[in-house]
């Protein structure tokens, strides 16, 4: 397959088509409308696929959960507050333990906000988002060629772990064009859950459900998502690093964030600064031991976030008090370009004296 | 002495609520009739506005085309908000706080009435607050790229609702919207259109002098997501009610009565042909639309003639 010029969005689409989505939900807002728009005109079109504009966010996850209920992949996508609407009905995905896809092409917040890019949703993504006690894989491309693996990857994980996942994109990377190859052609035949409720004809009927009297039973549940969770944790940690190994000072950063931190690592390393890159990929689970492993040569942390400091919390927590974090921020909706990141890095590096 | 301009016999306030300057499209026919009711609705007025077109083109702040109080609300929950507002401000009159009798108006478009909001629309009519309602219909959500909404009329082509080779374009039938709201035995239902201006005032009006919740439908042409000229708003609007497509009536107290009844009704290519959003239609599919234009409109004459 050769490479194609296309926006975020729509590489989303066509990725989750040739990852073998059967169901899309969607509903309009903006910055994604253009995942709903691909979805319109090419999942329904593909045999035994079928596109459905819900009449409201709640109704798009819902009719995830009941798609996912019968075993088809399932996905939808929405922007910030769309997606709080959306966190009940992933509570019950991860309650009943049913795999979808949630993507998440997030806006400027709280309320309303703006439709510009911003990277204030971590806390919601990240900490499972609605009621209970879960949580949902987080993963946060910074390219529309990432935007595609990871939803690929996204439809593997829901249906191996039996657990919601969720893209956590924003407005540029929903909206930019860039070239982009998708590596896998769609299935043949779509996979097939055996769990999944088909009728119960000739055999016991089976149950899915989220609520319980029996607080032993509920109990149990929580230790065997906890259980998973764990192994997750263990397997499925992805991180990206840049320029990290002889590093004095290390930037972390996600998402189109990151993005921005590359360029401006690029520019003070020019000037000689022995600067470098942490990209969590997953942001759930969170690369605490790449973190950890970092900390024996590296002191010194630049936490760069397009938010007033999220994921800071989880770098503080993966350090143990072995590091001085430091925070760059620029909260709703303002980009900010790689020269403005450079001279804070470099400020910082010589506020540090680690020039000398 | 309050200014007003005076059209025929009518006299409408010279006064205008709605700032010029906003970012509606060229021809819209929206902001036409929000400007003209808010006019009408006056200064001693709360405003609550669904996300969408009218709400995104008229305050891009800092800057506001509004001169009444106005308050932004989610997509889902105008109504709701709405309900609040009232609430509260007959807790204040109730402890003496509050004498005058301001105006509640929740508005909304075709999405967040017909789709998102129709659950709190239904939980503040059964309440019977005192509100009036609005709904811009401008038959897709075109505030997000013109995405098909359940107000879309039948054969419409829209981004989720493309036309072409295996599907014409919406497959479903406008959901009736007026008639759920009248199924709630509200005291004044209307549809309207900036199109016939004087018969929209008179409507919004007689909604402010309602002791309870009154509910109007506003057509809004839209050229940018109907793909059609500019210039020919106010055409389609007359066309829309000349058609039998979106005929003009009232019901008071459960009574229907027709504004605009023409002896015989247009055929519908007339406003069909004027939008390149049912160009792909065959005539076929326009024949069975006109049958069902015809029968509504018939249903709809019966029960104005019950009196």
């Amino acid at each position: 397959m050769t490479k194609v010029l296309m926006n975020g969005s729509s590489a989303i689409a066509e990725a989750a088509i040739r990852a073998g989505c059967q169901c899309y939900f969607g509903y309009p807002i903006t910055p994604q409308n253009e995942l709903t728009e691909y979805m319109a005109t090419n999942l329904s079109r593909r045999k035994g696929c079928s596109f459905v504009q819900a009449e409201s966010e709640i109704s798009a996850i819902n009719m995830v959960y009941g798609a996912s209920l019968v075993g088809v992949r399932a996905m939808t996508s929405s922007s910030g507050p769309g997606i709080s609407l959306k966190q009940e009905g992933i509570s019950f995905l991860a309650a009943c333990e049913l795999p979808a896809v949630i993507v998440n092409m997030s806006r400027g917040g709280p309320g309303m906000g703006s439709i510009a890019a911003a990277q204030s949703d971590y806390f919601q993504a990240t900490r499972g988002g609605g009621h209970g006690d879960y949580r949902t894989i987080v993963m946060a491309p910074s390219s529309v060629q990432e935007l595609a693996d990871l939803t690929h990857r996204a439809f593997h994980l829901a249906d191996k772990y039996k657990t919601p996942v969720m893209i956590l994109g924003d407005g540029i990377l929903g909206q930019m064009m860039e070239p982009v190859k998708f590596k896998h052609e769609a299935p043949a035949e779509p996979p097939i859950r055996h769990d999944a409720l088909r009728g119960a004809k000739g055999r016991r009927s089976k149950f899915i459900k989220s609520l319980t009297s029996n607080d032993t039973e509920l109990e149990e549940l929580n230790w065997s998502l906890f259980r998973r969770y764990e192994l997750i944790k263990k397997k499925e940690t992805t991180y990206e690093t840049f320029l990290a190994d002889d590093a004095e000072l290390v930037v972390v950063a996600f998402g189109i964030a990151a993005r921005i931190a590359k360029g401006a690592i690029k520019t003070v390393r020019s000037e000689g600064l022995k600067v470098g890159l942490l990209r969590p990929v997953t942001l759930w689970p969170f690369p605490a031991e790449a973190v950890q492993e970092l900390a024996k040569k590296v002191k010194h942390y630049l936490v760069f976030e397009m938010n007033m400091g999220q994921m800071i919390e989880d770098v503080q927590l993966s350090l143990e008090g072995k590091g001085e974090v430091s925070f760059y921020g620029r909260p709703g909706g303002v980009i900010p370009t790689p020269s403005e990141v450079a001279r804070v890095i470099s400020r910082l590096y010589y506020q540090k004296g680690l020039s000398k | 002495m309050e200014k007003v301009i005076t059209m025929e016999k009518n006299e409408v306030p010279f006064e205008e609520y709605l700032a010029p300057g906003h970012r509606a499209c060229t021809g819209c026919g929206e902001m036409l009739a929000v400007r003209l009711i808010a006019k009408t609705l006056g200064d001693d007025v709360i405003i609550a506005n669904a996300t969408g077109c009218v709400e995104i083109v008229s305050s891009p702040l800092p800057t506001t085309s509004w001169r009444v109080p106005w308050i932004h609300t989610l997509f889902e929950n105008t109504s709701a908000v709405a309900s609040g507002i009232e609430a509260g401000m007959k807790a204040m009159t109730r402890k003496g706080r509050y004498s005058r009798k301001t105006k509640v108006v929740a508005m909304g478009g075709d999405g967040a009435t017909a789709d998102i909001g129709i659950q709190s629309l239904s939980g503040a009519l059964e309440r019977m607050h005192e509100f009036i309602y609005i709904c811009f219909d401008n038959e897709a959500y075109m505030n997000t790229g013109v995405q098909r909404s359940s107000a879309t009329p039948f054969g419409a082509s829209t981004t989720t609702s493309p036309a072409g080779k295996q599907s014409i374009g919406q497959m479903t039938w406008k959901k009736n919207l007026p008639a759920i709201v009248a199924a709630h035995d509200i005291p004044y239902v209307a549809t309207a259109c900036p199109s016939y201006p004087l018969d929209m005032i008179n409507k919004v009006e007689k909604a402010m002098k309602v002791k309870g919740p009154a509910y109007i439908h506003v057509l809004s042409v839209c050229p940018t997501g109907w793909h059609s000229q500019s210039n020919a708003t106010i055409n389609l609007g007359r066309l829309a009610a000349l058609t039998g497509i979106f005929p003009l009536y009232e019901i008071e107290q459960g009574r229907y009565k027709l504004n605009v009844d023409p002896a015989q009704l247009s055929p519908i290519e007339e406003y069909t042909k004027l939008q390149g959003r049912f160009r792909h239609l065959p005539p076929e599919v326009l024949a069975s639309i006109q049958e069902r234009v015809t029968d509504e409109y018939v249903k709809l004459k019966k029960k104005a003639a019950e009196v």
